[in-house]
């Protein structure tokens, strides 16, 4: 995994020659920029059509967001959050598209570590920005709370968060798409159709749930202490 | 479970870019549409909590004036009936006093008249007397003496 000389030529390449993935992730993108551009190109007072759709969606958003990290945080941190889940949703999504998987024309971002990782590293770092950002050094004053003793343990709870963040929704979304593949092999009909629903479940779930991971995350790390 | 550096990395980028693009396209068109509508319904509501409680406030002016007016005409009518009452005593007082001054009036001219009349007959009925009686003695009675004769009479009359 980590890098000889050979490797790191291999990468170069790699980012001039993105992957699969990295080019789904583009056109999840792009979806994502057209239709908010779309929606919000003329906002009106009374809210119709896509705008109305895009209204609720932020507003649900922003509402479970804030509903977590907290009020007064909300603002601060919400396009952040809120970033990760409509990536994750869209690109899970990519899924339910037929013809979908490695050797298509486009496979789900998210059905890769090296995606998921990514996010969940983004999500790591910026826990740790946010808190010394809002607290300063009183941000490590949680590391060794209730005693010292706690501290190798509050350590290794914050190293294996990215850890399970990047395994879990990578492990769902892979899985998910491994026995769609398997059982479109065996029997082309029905029972796709029936694991494509799942999928629908699934892909709404896991984006949910790193939300409200990444979320209840930050808010601890921001939350204030003195009330 | 391959790992890939160069997807790790665009993946970072992408982030990112999509981050700039949904903040500036996304989230502060939307959010700023939510909470501009959200003040401007505050301020209806506003409005409207102020419209009725100046219609109220008139509305309670009115029923006053109303009732003042009421009361204020209710106190005229009182008053003008008063007035009436008193008016009609009067006009009747003063119509019986002036019936009485005219009945005393007239008594006291009749009893006038009447002793006027009375003294006038005495006399007449003494110069009377005194002439028969002159006759009677045949001769003429002196002027004194008719006088007396007379008083006499007139004395013996009221007797």
């Amino acid at each position: 995994m980590f890098g000889s000389m050979a490797e790191s030529t291999g990468i170069l390449e790699g980012l001039l020659h993105p992957s699969l993935y990295v080019k789904t992730a583009w056109g999840v993108m792009a979806f994502l920029a057209l239709i908010s551009y779309l929606g919000t190109r003329k906002m009106e007072r009374v809210p119709r059509g896509l705008q109305n759709i895009l209204e609720m969606a932020v507003e649900g958003l922003y509402n479970f967001i804030g509903g977590i990290v907290g009020e007064k945080k909300a603002p601060k941190y919400f396009p952040f959050i809120a970033t990760f889940f409509l990536f994750i949703l869209i690109s899970n999504y990519i899924g339910l598209l037929p013809f979908a998987g490695h050797e298509g024309p486009y496979v789900p971002p998210t059905s890769t570590i090296s995606v998921t990782a990514a996010l969940a590293i983004i999500v790591f770092l910026a826990t740790q920005f946010f808190g010394i950002a809002e607290k300063g050094l009183g941000y490590f004053k949680h590391f060794i709370t209730p005693f010292i003793f706690m501290l190798p343990l509050n350590i290794l709870e914050q190293l294996v968060r990215p850890l399970s963040l990047s395994m879990r929704l990578y492990g769902n979304i892979y899985g998910h798409e491994l026995v769609v593949g398997t059982f479109m092999g065996l029997v082309p009909m029905l029972i796709p159709v029936v694991f494509n629903l799942l999928g629908v479940l699934t892909g709404a779930i896991q984006a949910v749930v790193f939300t409200l991971l990444t979320s209840s995350y930050i808010g601890e790390a921001v939350h204030d202490d003195h009330h | 479970m391959h790992f890939d550096w160069s997807d790790f990395i665009w993946t970072i980028i992408n982030f990112f870019v999509l981050l700039f693009i949904l903040k500036t396209l996304l989230y502060k068109p939307v959010l700023k549409t939510i909470e501009d509508r959200k003040k401007s319904i505050e301020e209806s509501l506003e409005k409207a909590a102020r419209a009725q409680e100046e219609a109220e406030r008139i509305k309670a002016e009115y029923d006053g004036m109303i009732a003042r007016a009421r009361e204020e005409a209710r106190e005229i009518i009182a008053k003008a009936q008063k007035t009436a009452q008193a008016e009609k005593e009067e006009i009747i007082a003063t119509a019986q006093r002036e019936a009485q001054a005219l009945l005393a009036d007239a008594k006291a001219t009749i009893a006038q008249e009447k002793e006027k009349a009375l003294r006038e007959l005495r006399q007449e009925i003494g110069n009377l007397a005194v002439l028969a009686a002159g006759k009677i003695l045949n001769r003429a009675v002196t002027l004194e003496d008719h006088q007396k004769l007379v008083d006499e009479f007139l004395n013996e009359v009221k007797m």
